[in-house]
């Protein structure tokens, strides 16, 4: 505290209001340009592309869709065509290309009702193995898709008949370090959290966190699993400790209530794993470095290796709005660069400085 | 404060409280209003936006380029298939999920009723493919499965570029966690698909904290490879060679840190470490420590650590370290030393000539206090190894005015060179000063080659390209191209004063004295004020003294105004015998300057006893001599003498042999071995020997009299034997009689060719194929009219075979499609008949299609 200005800081760099609700919010790839999901107040879908020129976000398209889309992903497409995958309310699947938006490349029927979260893999040159793009919906469903096979998912996680269908409200890749490896992790909005291995198709792992889950995210999609970051509906955010899976225990983990009200989202730095972001429902940003301890797992009693937490270290909040920010990205190109979007029916570019010292 | 509740002042003073006890307190966390310009110095807030308006416009451009690379499909072929079947993962809805599972796909937790349907063999199956292995707890350090090696070859350059820096990125990040062998692996994955000297420079520091000390000091090396004054990567190494054992490389590495960044606390932290090491194993390591030094010298050459430059101000003794073997400093330094202790014996036995002594004195003077720095330096050195730091810094601190020259703007444009040239001597420039002589030759060389290409004429220019190559080489210690690229350019700019020193530095590196001496002689004439040249002067002239005794100057050639005639003179001068003492090593050098002294001695001796005709007593000091020193032309020469006035003729011819294999233009070897053949009376030899020294020298009139004298006797001794002499004149007149055969005689149907100034017979004499040969690139369309031309009047009729074979082989000459793009209409008519009447002739050696063919191929 004594020397604020060597701490990182979040400075508000461009703000542009819109005239729809903005749900989602992703920078493209290899560009200075973002993209905006949302809805029109008269019932329809908008995808806006925008541009950073000379401190302003200047709009360059702008496509209406008939049914509002609630999230959108770049990261089953190649860095040449960076294809954005989006899902709507009407839990549909669609594959765009931006240079020509008004067919969709791919179009699927996901699911029965709204596509709350998506998130693809092997894109981007992240992850090896295929491409391929998993989403999250009110059905309870979790369907992993690959835009090379129409209609038909390559994976369903979905509850076995007559149990109660949760909401899935997230769901996010990991674990993708070679060809075959892949992990797929969901949150629910009962506080259960699943992790499917992809490669032996099966639970992998479970947890409840009491609260409805927000978010998920790891650390990195391409590496061996190393950390898991869930947010909670009650302001609490967990990180757990992905290394070392205790037979009864699962994976450590270290919990930290820092916002006032739900934590909607959480966004990991593309260029340092260990510095994330949180975005809270009281429009505030909370940014965070994880400190590793100095030995990741233990021996318990029982003489099994069990994981051990680290701790995480407050760089920086700051209050940006009165409503929730619902959505964050961080540039994959810009180290500090990022895109926030909030229920005030704005759009934020954030400039973070300083995020090498942290 | 007037709100009920709220007392800002209790709430201060247990935030304050608070602080204290516990800084990281949640309770602290105040949100804070995001911050705005107004939050930072203009600088830093002009930096900021500046960073993100240069960011915007490259990721434009990067991003348009991005578009312009076409999309190709291969990429998908590596990637894998779709997933084969849809699997579904039923999902366990329950508010207890760990206590109820049912799911056979479901491997954590099992509840009782799962166990009693538990197939063995499924589930060893199931734990095969997976990390479920019996210590229940799954460890995720996949390390062993990530893949080192990426295959890359499909990216584009920007793609690999960040392909590579993110797995960087990972390798880093798992570095921070402690995993080093992950963050190997990823540091790996980064240089399979793009080399960057930070992925290596991490990986070197990973391996050390793995301890594997050689893959570390690999990486290092490879940094040093692509960036040879890395100080992480000299830091690292020197963590490694200290790891190793090694201490003096370490403090070598680390004194070469230091000289980057003085301030740098860690190097300076393990260099004191370091020396306290070294001091305390120095004392068995004394005896080995010479040797020590010099091999790690050698093994650092890619180092190319000397930043001095061949500028005047560090003179004698640094041309006389630089050439010799690179590296190899410790043998260099010693080299003035040995001078220095050389030089008072020779002052001693050459005390009758004071004038001189007077000179030598003071070249004693200069040299004196130049030992004393080097000798200081040398004994520093086998203790701590720390000379080569010193010594630089000193010679740095001379130089400093010579180096102010070279420019550091590569664009800096020179003289009249076209602006790629003199980037690129620019380039070499920096490059020499920065120690890589090797790649300032290069560019060097480029300019050069350049320079001739686009034919400027700007000789000032080439002289300088010339002259700073020469100083490359000077540095490589290759002296003999060193000489001839000043030569080169003195021949370009006369009398230049760069190109002279480096010859002359050159010349004594080599040991030929006397020529360095004519170029020091004549560098003093342009400028007296090279101080460089001085004090070589002063050296050389005692290294003569010794060398050739109290006359050397008479052995001298003329110095001043005309270097160039003066090297003609030279070629009688033997070389001395101390081009091997450059190479010898410490230890024999000392037992041959011993050598040289007694050598000396004994040939004066000698030399005195020829003139005072004692030649037996002579010709025994000589032999002691050739003891010394077998490979003494001269000496060979005077023995030879010896010999001769002994009448030993097979001796004197057998030395005089010696002393041509040596040098084989000796004219006094020739002329001596002349004598001898004539006391052999061969007389053959002997003039042939004497015609050898004529053209050597026409002036030799001794030589011109015995060769009249025994011109006589060998006609003589023609008379009555072998008649040699022809013998000489034959094979002349053979190459004549070959060459006339293959101008064979002009004929009637030669006239077709004459143009091409080939004259076979007949055109039935004529082989076809090598119609082409004959032609070469002298074919144009007119031979090609009159060769249709003949061979339809002429030959068609006679012989159609031969026509064809002729067309066969003709299409094949050089320049034939282009001419038959010229040929005119005619040309082309006469042609046309031509095949025309051979498609009408019936034969056996070809058909009519063969000749449509062949039709094809000329119309």
């Amino acid at each position: 505290m004594s020397s604020p200005l060597s701490k990182p800081q979040i400075i508000a760099h461009i703000q542009k209001s819109l005239n729809y609700t903005v749900f989602d919010s992703k920078w493209i790839p290899c560009s200075a340009k973002f993209v905006c999901l949302g809805n029109f107040a008269r019932g329809t879908g908008v995808i806006q592309i925008y541009e950073v020129q000379h401190g302003e976000a200047q709009l360059i398209k702008e496509v209406e869709k008939p049914k509002p889309i609630k999230c959108g992903t770049f990261g089953a497409a190649s860095l040449q065509q960076r294809h954005i995958a989006t899902g709507d309310f009407d839990g549909n699947l669609h594959i765009w290309n931006l240079e020509a938006p008004d067919v969709p490349v791919y179009t699927t029927k996901a699911h029965k009702e709204i596509v709350n979260s998506i998130d693809g893999v092997g894109g981007l040159g992240i992850g090896d193995g295929a491409p391929e793009i998993v989403t999250g919906s009110r059905d309870g469903t979790v369907k992993v898709w690959d835009p090379r096979q129409k209609d038909l998912p390559v994976a369903n996680m979905e509850p076995v008949g007559g149990e109660t269908r949760r909401d899935c409200w997230t769901v996010a890749f990991g674990h993708a370090f070679n060809d075959q490896d892949r992990c797929v992790c969901a949150g629910y909005d009962n506080g259960d959290i699943k992790l499917f291995d992809l490669r032996n198709m099966s639970l992998r792992w479970e947890t409840n966190i009491k609260n409805g889950v927000c978010c998920v995210e790891f650390d990195r999609k391409d590496i061996n699993i190393n950390k898991l970051v869930a947010t909670s509906l009650e302001g609490k955010f967990h990180v757990f400790d992905m290394r070392t899976q205790h037979p009864t225990k699962g994976f450590a983990s270290i919990s930290e209530k820092a916002h006032k009200s739900t934590i909607w989202q959480v966004r990991h730095l593309p260029q340092n794993r260990d510095i994330f972001m949180t975005a809270g429902g009281a429009g505030n940003l909370h940014l965070w470095k994880y400190e590793y301890p100095a030995q990741r797992s233990k021996k318990d009693s029982d003489g099994v290796n069990v994981g051990v937490a680290g701790s995480v270290n407050l760089l920086q909040n700051v209050n940006l709005s009165t409503q929730p920010i619902a959505s964050l990205d961080w540039s994959p190109d810009k180290q500090g660069l990022c895109l926030c979007s909030g229920f005030d029916q704005s759009v934020r570019v954030l400039i973070v400085t300083k995020l090498n010292v942290a | 404060s007037g709100e009920e509740g709220i007392y800002p002042h209790l709430i201060k003073f247990c935030e304050g409280h608070l602080e204290k006890l516990n800084p990281k307190s949640r309770a602290l966390r105040k949100e804070i209003p995001v911050a705005t310009e107004a939050s930072f110095s203009k600088d830093e807030w002009n930096q900021i936006m500046d960073d993100l308006r240069t960011w915007a416009e490259e990721t434009k451009k990067s991003e348009t380029l991005l578009k312009q690379e076409p999309v190709f499909d291969l990429l998908k072929e590596k990637i894998p298939p779709v997933r084969s079947s849809i699997s579904f993962v039923p999902l366990n809805e329950k508010s207890f999920p760990k206590q109820r599972t049912n799911s056979s796909k479901h491997v954590l937790p099992r509840d009782y009723q799962e166990w009693d349907k538990f197939d063995v063999e499924e589930e060893c199956n199931k734990v095969d493919g997976v990390l479920k292995i019996d210590p229940p707890a799954i460890l995720n350090t996949g390390h062993p499965n990530i893949k080192r090696a990426v295959d890359a070859s499909l990216l584009s350059q920007q793609e690999k570029f960040l392909l590579a820096s993110r797995e960087k990125d990972k390798g880093n990040e798992a570095f921070r966690a402690n995993d080093y062998k992950e963050a190997i692996a990823y540091y790996s994955r980064s240089l399979s698909i793009l080399p960057t000297v930070s992925a290596y420079n991490n990986r070197a520091q990973a391996e050390i904290n793995l301890q594997h000390w050689h893959n570390a000091m690999r990486d290092c090396q490879q940094v040093l490879e692509l960036e040879p004054r890395n100080k992480k990567a000299l830091l690292r190494r020197a963590t490694v060679h200290n790891h190793m054992g090694n201490f003096q490389m370490a403090s070598e590495d680390l004194r070469m840190v230091l000289q980057e960044e003085p301030n740098n606390a860690t190097a300076i932290q393990l260099l004191s470490k370091i020396e306290r090491k070294l001091s305390d194993c120095l004392p068995e390591q004394q005896s080995k420590g010479k040797k020590i030094l010099i091999e790690e010298l050698e093994e650092q050459e890619e180092q190319r650590a000397c930043p001095v430059q061949p500028s005047q101000p560090v003179g004698g003794e640094e041309s006389s370290a630089a050439p010799a073997e690179r590296g190899d400093m410790g043998n260099a330094q010693k080299k003035p030393h040995s001078r220095g202790d050389g030089g008072p014996h020779s002052e001693s036995s050459n005390s009758h000539h004071g004038h001189w002594r007077g000179k030598g004195g003071t070249s004693d003077k200069y040299k004196v206090t130049e030992e004393s720095k080097v000798a200081n330096g040398s004994s520093k050195r086998g203790s701590t190894a720390s000379v080569q730091g010193d010594k630089r810094s000193g010679v740095k601190g001379a130089t400093g005015g010579g180096k102010a020259e070279e420019s550091v703007n590569l664009d800096a444009p020179c003289g009249a060179l076209p602006p790629h040239l003199s980037r690129l001597k620019n380039e070499g420039n920096l490059l020499f000063k920065n120690g890589q002589f090797a790649d300032a030759l290069e560019k060097y060389s480029q300019a050069i080659q350049g320079y001739t290409d686009s034919g400027i004429d700007s000789p000032e220019d080439l002289c300088i390209l010339y002259s700073n190559r020469a100083a490359c080489y000077l540095k490589d210690g290759n002296s003999q191209d060193c000489i001839q690229d000043c030569t080169r350019a003195l021949e370009l700019q006369p009398f230049s004063l760069k190109p002279l020193l480096r010859r002359a530095m050159a010349y004594e590196s080599l040991e030929r004295y006397k020529k360095a001496y004519v170029d020091y002689k004549t560098v003093l004439q342009i400028d007296i004020s090279v101080q460089a040249a001085h004090d070589s002067v002063n050296r050389i002239t005692r290294l003569l003294i010794e060398q050739d005794g109290p006359e050397w100057r008479e052995k001298l050639p003329d110095i001043p105004m005309v270097p160039l005639s003066a090297q003609q003179h030279r070629r009688e001068e033997p070389p001395s015998e101390e081009v091997l003492q450059a190479r010898a090593e410490k230890a024999t050098r000392d037992a041959e300057r011993r050598a040289e002294i007694h050598f000396s001695a004994f040939k004066q001796e000698g030399n005195d006893f020829v003139k005072n005709g004692q030649y037996q007593e002579a010709l025994g000091k000589y032999t002691e001599c050739l003891k010394l020193k077998p490979k003494e032309c001269a000496i060979y020469t005077n023995r030879a003498l010896c010999y001769l006035k002994l009448e030993r003729f097979m001796e004197a011819k057998k030395d005089c042999d010696t002393a041509l294999e040596l040098e084989p233009g000796n004219k006094k070897a020739f002329y001596r071995r002349a004598l001898a053949n004539k006391g052999l009376k061969d007389y053959l030899a002997c003039s042939s020997d004497l015609q050898e020294v004529l053209q050597l020298d026409a002036n030799v009139q001794e030589a011109e009299k015995e060769l009249e004298e025994v011109t006589v006797l060998l006609r003589q001794s023609l008379a009555n034997t072998a008649q040699d002499k022809p013998r000489k004149t034959v094979p002349i007149k053979e190459v004549d009689g070959d060459e006339d055969m293959t101008d064979v005689p002009a004929s009637e149907s030669s006239c077709t060719r004459d143009n091409i100034n080939l004259k076979p017979s007949s055109a039935y004499e004529f082989e076809p194929q090598l119609l082409p040969q004959y032609l070469s690139d002298q074919l144009d369309g007119h031979t090609i009219s009159f060769i249709m031309k003949a061979l339809d009047l002429h030959l068609l009729g006679k012989n159609p075979n031969l026509v064809y074979r002729h067309l066969h082989h003709l299409h094949t000459a050089d320049r034939f499609s282009v001419v038959l793009m010229l040929l005119e209409k005619d040309e082309r008519r006469y042609m046309t008949q031509l095949f025309e009447h051979l498609s009408a002739v019936e034969s056996t050696e070809f058909t009519k299609g063969d000749v449509q063919n062949l039709a094809n191929k000329y119309i």
